[in-house]
C-alpha cells in the first residue's frame, strides 16, 4: 500500500508550479490529473519520450512485409498464369502491401499507446473525479506522515483548495 | 477565433454533453422508433425478399448488371470520407474550430462504412458466401486474386473501418472517463469498461497526444486510397465513360464534397435537436460552407474535364457514351446533378448564405441528392451505351432496389440516434482546450471583518 498527498486546484498555472515545487523539494516526480493536456508540464517535469513512433513503424514494416508476401507468396502457391504477365505482379500487390501497411501502423500504434500509457489499469490507481471536469489535482507519493505535511504544506502554500490523503494498491 | 463558447466554463461543458446522454425525452424514442421501423420495413423486408426470390427481384439485368446497389455503395463509401478525413487534416493543421463537430462527423464515417458495407452484401445475391472475398485459400487450395480492384476494395475499406473505429474510439477515451464519473449502474460498468481506467495524468494526455497525431497521419493517406480504389473498380474495366484515369482524384473529390455535405446536415441536426447551439456555431456553417464551395469547383472542373477528354479521344464509343449522358434517357437526371452539385453550392459564396442553418440545411441535401445521382449516373448510363448498339439498353431500379435505398437511409439515422446515446457527440476535453482555463473564485471575506 503507497500513500499519496493529493493537492486539488483550480488553476492549471498553480497546480504546474505546485508540481516543480515538489519535483525541486526532493519528492518522486508528481503525477499532474488535468481535464485537458496542459500546456508546459516537460518545463516542470522534464521532457517525455513515447516509445509509441517505434510501435507505428515496427507495426507499418511487418504489415508492409506480410502484405507484399500474401499476395506473391499466395500467387505462386496456386500458379494462375494469365495472359501472359508475369506471376508476381507488383503495381497491383504494392496495392495490398500499402493496405496492410497502414492497417498494421494503425494497430501498433494503438498497441503502443497502451503499453505506453500503462492502460487498462489493472488495479485501482489515484484518482480525483474533479479532475476530469474542472480542476487539476497533483499527486506525489509520501513515505511517511512526515511527508505527507511537508507535500501537505507545499501544495498549500501553492493555493490547493484541497489536499487528500489517499492510499492505492502496490 | 471568435466563438459562442466564451461565455461557458468548464463545468457548463461537461454537464451539456453528459445531459444529452443521460438524459432522453420522448421525441428521442419517437425519432428511434420511426428510423427503426423504416430500417426493418424497407431495408430487411425487402432484402429478405431478394434473397427469397433471388437477385431477379432487383430491376438489373444485361446490359445494366450493376444498378443502384453499387450506386449506393460508392455514395455511402464516399460520405464516409469527411468525416474521418476532415478530422484528422483539421487535427493536424491544428484548427481549433473542428473540436467541437469533428466526434459526430468521425461518426458519420463509421456508420456511412457500415452501410456501404451491408450494399456489397445486398448486391452479391449470396451474401452467405461473401467470405470468398477473405484472403485464406478455399477447398481447392485457391486463393483470392489480389490483382483485383475488388479484393483491393475488401483491403482498404476492412482497414478504413477499422482505422475509422479505432480513431472515434481513442479520441472518446478521456470523455468516456469523464461519463464514467457521473453514472450509475449498467453506464458506469459500460464507461469504465470503455475508459479503461483513464485518470488523466500527463502522461496519459502525453502518449494520448502523440497516438492520436500517428493514427491521422497513418489515416489520411489511407481515406485517400480507399475511394481511388473504389473508382478503380469501374475505370479498369473497358467500358466506355468508365475507362478514364481522372476516375480516382474525381471519385476523392465528389467523396469528401459529399461527405462535407454530409456533415452539415448531421450538425445541422445536433445544433436543433440535441440542444448544442452553444457548441455548433455559425463559424462552423461558414467553415464548412467555404470548403463545400472550394470542393464544388474542383468537382465541376473534373466533371468538364472528363467530358472534355471522352471527346478528345475521338473514339466513336466514347462519344456516344457522353451524347447519351447529356442528352440521352438518363439526361434529366444528368443536368439535375449538375444543377445541385455545380450551380447552387456557388451561394457559398455569399458569407450571409454560408452562416445562416436553414438555407445550408437545403443545400447540403441538394449536393447529396446530386451526389447519389453522379454515382447512378457512372453506373447507369456507361453499362447502357457499351461499343455495339445489340447491347445497348435501359436500366430502371425495381422496387425492391428503391425501398432499400430508402431503408438505407432510415439504417444510418438508427445507428446514429443509438451512438449520439452512448459516446459524447460533442468533444468535452477538446471543445475545453478552446477555452480560458478556469480561474480561482473571489475569496468572499468573512462577515465583519476586514476584506
Amino acid at each position: 500500500m503507497s500513500n499519496f498527498a493529493v493537492g486539488l486546484f483550480r488553476e492549471p498555472q498553480s497546480a504546474l508550479a505546485a508540481a516543480g515545487t515538489l519535483k525541486g523539494a526532493g519528492f518522486a516526480t508528481p503525477e499532474l490529473m488535468s481535464p485537458v493536456p496542459l500546456e508546459g508540464v516537460e518545463e516542470v517535469l522534464g521532457e517525455k519520450k513515447s516509445v509509441i513512433k517505434r510501435f507505428t513503424l515496427f507495426g507499418a514494416l511487418i504489415g508492409g512485409i506480410s502484405g507484399f508476401v500474401l499476395a506473391a507468396g499466395t500467387s505462386v502457391l496456386f500458379v494462375h498464369p494469365t495472359g501472359g504477365r508475369p506471376i508476381i505482379t507488383i503495381p497491383p500487390y504494392l496495392i495490398i502491401t500499402y493496405e496492410l501497411l497502414i492497417l498494421f501502423g494503425i494497430l501498433f500504434t494503438v498497441l503502443g499507446f497502451f503499453i505506453s500509457a500503462r492502460l487498462p489499469a489493472i488495479r485501482d490507481r489515484v484518482y480525483v473525479p474533479e479532475a476530469a471536469v474542472d480542476q487539476f489535482a497533483v499527486s506525489v507519493a509520501c513515505d511517511n506522515h512526515e511527508h505527507f505535511k511537508r507535500a501537505e504544506s507545499i501544495l498549500r502554500e501553492a493555493g490547493a483548495e484541497q489536499v487528500r490523503d489517499m492510499a492505492e494498491d502496490d | 477565433m471568435p466563438t459562442e463558447t466564451n461565455d461557458l466554463q468548464y463545468a457548463d461543458v461537461h454537464r451539456d454533453v453528459i445531459r444529452s446522454i443521460v438524459e432522453t425525452g420522448p421525441q428521442y424514442y419517437i425519432a428511434l422508433g420511426t428510423a427503426f421501423g423504416v430500417t426493418l420495413l424497407c431495408f430487411f423486408f425487402p432484402w429478405s425478399y431478394q434473397l427469397y426470390y433471388g437477385i431477379g427481384a432487383a430491376g438489373m439485368n444485361h446490359p445494366g448488371v450493376w444498378g443502384t446497389y453499387l450506386a449506393s455503395f460508392i455514395f455511402w463509401i464516399g460520405l464516409s470520407h469527411s468525416g474521418t478525413l476532415l478530422s484528422c487534416v483539421l487535427h493536424l493543421t491544428h484548427s481549433t474550430w473542428r473540436k467541437a463537430m469533428y466526434r459526430s462527423a468521425e461518426a458519420m464515417t463509421l456508420f456511412s462504412l457500415m452501410v456501404a458495407a451491408t450494399f456489397v452484401m445486398v448486391h452479391v445475391g449470396r451474401p452467405w458466401f461473401i467470405h470468398w472475398a477473405l484472403p485464406y485459400p478455399n477447398q481447392m487450395e485457391m486463393w483470392p486474386n489480389f490483382r483485383s480492384p475488388l479484393l483491393f476494395d475488401v483491403m482498404a475499406i476492412g482497414t478504413y473501418i477499422t482505422g475509422s473505429s479505432i480513431f472515434i474510439y481513442m479520441g472518446s477515451i478521456p470523455d468516456f472517463a469523464a461519463v464514467r464519473d457521473r453514472t450509475t449502474g449498467w453506464r458506469n460498468n459500460m464507461y469504465a469498461l470503455l475508459s479503461m481506467g483513464w485518470r488523466g495524468t500527463d502522461r496519459e494526455w502525453h502518449r494520448l497526444h502523440w497516438a492520436y497525431t500517428f493514427l491521422a497521419v497513418l489515416i489520411i493517406p489511407l481515406a485517400v486510397s480507399v475511394h481511388s480504389i473504389v473508382s478503380w473498380d469501374f475505370a479498369m474495366s473497358i467500358v466506355p465513360a468508365l475507362h478514364q484515369t481522372i476516375f480516382a482524384p474525381y471519385f476523392v473529390v465528389g467523396a469528401i464534397y459529399s461527405g462535407t455535405a454530409g456533415i452539415v446536415t448531421v450538425m445541422f441536426v445536433l445544433r436543433k435537436y440535441m440542444d448544442f447551439g452553444q457548441y455548433i456555431t455559425k463559424v462552423h456553417f461558414d467553415n464548412l460552407g467555404k470548403l463545400l464551395l472550394v470542393l464544388s469547383l474542383i468537382w465541376t472542373y473534373i466533371n468538364g474535364i472528363e467530358l472534355f477528354t471522352g471527346w478528345f479521344s475521338g473514339a466513336s464509343s466514347e462519344h456516344e457514351a457522353l451524347r447519351y449522358k447529356l442528352f440521352g434517357y438518363y439526361a434529366p437526371l444528368y443536368w439535375e446533378m449538375i444543377a445541385f452539385c455545380a450551380v447552387a453550392p456557388l451561394l457559398c459564396i455569399s458569407s450571409r448564405f454560408r452562416t445562416s442553418f436553414v438555407p445550408m440545411l437545403i443545400l447540403s441535401i441538394a449536393i447529396n441528392i446530386g451526389m447519389y445521382t453522379e454515382r447512378f449516373l457512372i453506373v447507369g448510363t456507361s453499362l447502357s451505351r457499351q461499343y455495339l448498339p445489340d447491347a445497348w439498353g435501359v436500366y430502371v431500379p425495381s422496387l425492391v432496389e428503391i425501398s432499400i435505398i430508402v431503408g438505407s437511409l432510415a439504417l444510418f439515422v438508427t445507428l446514429f440516434l443509438v451512438f449520439v446515446k452512448i459516446v459524447p457527440s460533442v468533444s468535452m476535453y477538446e471543445v475545453k482546450e478552446t477555452m480560458d482555463a478556469p480561474k480561482p473564485e473571489p475569496v468572499a471575506s468573512p462577515e465583519g471583518s476586514p476584506a
